[in-house]
């Protein structure tokens, strides 16, 4: 952790006005540039059809978010939302089979559980043995996978309840109902990061550890809350991806990993923690989907859409370096 | 480029219209998922589709998603519903984890058609370019000609639970029975099929073992080579025929060596000619029925939504060159 000298502007207001403006010039940017270019873009089912992919992608981003804000890494949080996701299906299709509506809530709450107890367990082992959290959550990771693999053979369950699938499906005032979990989950964590005492004591983990132990801060209590918030995080993205994919499998969504470190960049989240706000995040999250879905309405390669990300994230860079240097 | 102005010109007219899927009527806009994009089986593939696009004069195009997780299929699938595309193609990766986003597909008016699926359920129909039990026999006549119907033989297969081969060795084995009885299986199947190792040293044991053997048959990625080399390296070219499945560019020197008899697969390249042909064919209305010739598929089965035609792909000295060009 270099950032022994980290620059303090980025708690106040002025920094992050202007980290939101950035985010949300891209966007605007992006937006009007695929409405311009890409047929079809303004239409309806496209704004409803990337209001429902946004969400799975969202959910582990903030799982990330809150891990790199602390200097750290949640390698993890892929496989954690199948851990979650598969506990939820296996419960809800045997043990709780015939309980209805309270079936499914009960086997989401052993979902979130699972999720949270993943998390909790790298908290555990960063904050006690000491080691980076990226061999921590490297090991979680192909841990869980393992395990996950191991359990179901490599095979899915499906076939989720309809009261289920609506989760992934129904609306509800017109927004799609992953949409509204992941607002609900921004909301709830740019609040917990804001406003609280341990979300302010995530901050200043991760912008200078040692100041942080010596200000009388229990540090090892803040790794092991922020880990488990990671993995409650990652198991809700679990929960969305059971109820949109009416079908779980270790794997699924393993792609989407580097994405969320990107995301995070992206959003102005600094390598060396410290720094990083969940509404810069929720922009540039909806900038990579504008991107993404603008590029597949023109017909371009999936390929070049990847590209296209990275290179927008180098661009972001480029064009927030003098600001930060300024000050 | 030319293609982005096309569709910019039909949707923008769309838009303006009534939104969506009231793009031009008379031909219809078809797009194909495939696995992954990028490797060489999906590139030949591509190549159908836009072969066959052109010649019937729609929009085909295929979409390849950048790895093999099924969320980044059902993100393409999402994606081409917003974009209002008359057809949708997919090749899945996880049957299951695409049902929802097929049956949205379906529920708004889209045809959707699989490939490789047989067992997917939202979708309008599913094609196979062989059946199994086509892809087995035909590789067991092969093996019946190729050597008189005398010794014995051996099956590899990639694994012993992996249903599409032992499906294919249970056809092959069935059919020798009836009309070669007085051949024998040298020894169970083995699963040693996706190892060139594995098969090779199972070659050389098997050699060893049975001074009959007359051939193998191998339905698995590199069976057939592995075989081929132990062969090779005990002189017996000729000898004990080998062949099964096997990719064309890492085959070819060895059918030309004339150590590998030869063998069968489905094209990809048809495969996508297909899916547009099929797509074209549904969108002018019509139901398919068993026994229909369908261009392209030729005279198909129908069994349930699953419509198997008999494209068998002969790898044999004349097409391998011509194939391992396409880089299979």
């Amino acid at each position: 952790m270099s950032s022994a000298s980290a620059p303090r502007h980025a708690f106040r207001l002025g920094a992050d006005t202007l980290e939101i403006g950035i985010m949300a010039l891209l966007l605007v940017a992006s937006f009007s540039f695929f409405a311009l270019m890409a047929p079809g873009f303004l239409s309806a089912v496209n704004v409803r059809s990337m209001a429902v992919q946004l969400p799975e992608l969202g959910l582990l981003s903030l799982a990330m978010l809150v891990p790199i804000i602390s200097g750290g890494l949640n390698l993890a949080v892929t496989f954690t939302a199948n851990i979650a996701g598969l506990t939820t299906a296996w419960l809800v299709q045997n043990a709780l089979g015939d309980a209805g509506v309270i079936g499914i809530v009960a086997g989401i709450g052993a979902g979130l559980g699972v999720g949270s107890a993943a998390g909790f367990l790298i908290g555990v082992i960063v904050a006690r043995v000491g080691a980076h959290p990226i061999l921590v959550s490297l090991g979680a990771m192909i841990f869980l996978q393992g395990l996950g693999e191991f359990l179901t053979r490599g095979g899915g369950i499906s076939g989720m309840p309809a009261g289920f699938q609506w989760l992934g499906s129904g609306t509800l005032i017109g927004i799609p109902i992953p949409m509204l979990i992941f607002l609900m989950s921004a909301g709830g964590l740019a609040y917990f990061m804001q406003f609280t005492r341990t979300g302010f004591s995530i901050h200043m983990i991760g912008s200078n550890l040692r100041a942080t132990e010596y200000s009388g801060i229990d540090v090892r209590r803040v790794l092991i809350v922020l880990y488990t918030l990671s993995g409650l995080l990652a198991a809700i993205a679990g929960m969305v991806m059971l109820a949109r994919f009416n079908s779980v499998r270790v794997g699924h969504g393993e792609s989407y990993l580097l994405i969320t470190v990107l995301a995070c960049f992206l959003a102005g989240a600094n390598p060396f923690g410290g720094f990083g706000r969940v509404l810069p995040l929720v922009l540039g999250l909806m900038s990579l989907q504008v991107i993404a879905s603008g590029m597949n309405l023109m017909g371009a390669s999936q390929h070049l859409a990847t590209a296209v990300w990275g290179a927008f994230l180098i661009v972001v860079m480029t064009l927030r370096m003098p600001f930060l240097k300024r000050s | 480029m030319k293609r982005n102005l096309y569709l910019a010109a039909t949707v923008l007219a769309g838009i303006v219209g009534s939104a969506g899927m009231a793009q031009a009527q008379d031909k219809p806009t078809i797009a194909v998922v495939a696995k992954v994009g990028g490797i060489p089986w999906f590139n030949a593939m591509e190549q159908g589709i836009e072969e066959m696009g052109d010649e019937l004069g729609v929009d085909a195009y295929m979409i390849g998603p950048t790895s093999a997780d099924p969320a980044l299929q059902v993100r393409a699938v999402e994606d081409l519903i917003a974009r209002g595309v008359n057809v949708i193609g997919v090749v899945p990766n996880d049957r299951e984890v695409l049902e929802p986003v097929l049956k949205k597909a379906r529920d708004q008016g889209i045809i959707v058609l699989t490939h490789e699926s047989p067992d997917s359920e939202n979708i309008d129909y599913d094609f196979e370019m062989i059946s199994a039990q086509q892809l087995g026999e035909e590789h067991a006549k092969l093996l019946a000609d190729t050597t008189g119907c005398e010794g014995s033989y051996a099956v590899y297969v990639g694994g012993l639970n992996v249903p599409a081969h032992n499906a294919w060795a249970d056809a092959a084995i069935e059919w020798l029975d009836q009309n070669c009885p007085d051949m024998k299986q040298a020894a169970d199947r083995f699963g040693v099929a996706e190892s060139v190792d594995d098969s090779r040293n199972t070659t050389l044991d098997l050699i060893r073992a049975h001074p009959d053997l007359a051939g193998i048959m191998s339905f698995g990625s590199q069976g057939t080579i592995g075989a081929a080399r132990a062969v090779k390296e005990r002189g017996l070219a000729g000898d004990i025929q080998v062949m099964g499945l096997f990719s064309p560019g890492q085959g070819r020197r060895l059918v030309h060596e004339g150590v590998i008899t030869g063998g069968f697969q489905w094209s990809p390249l048809e495969a996508g000619k297909a899916f547009v042909a099929l797509g074209d064919r549904l969108y002018e209305g019509g139901e398919i029925t068993d026994g229909d010739d369908l261009p392209v598929l030729g005279k198909v089965r129908l069994d349930g939504h699953t419509l198997f035609a008999s494209k068998p792909l002969e790898l044999n000295e004349e097409t391998v060159d011509e194939l391992a060009e396409l880089g299979l």
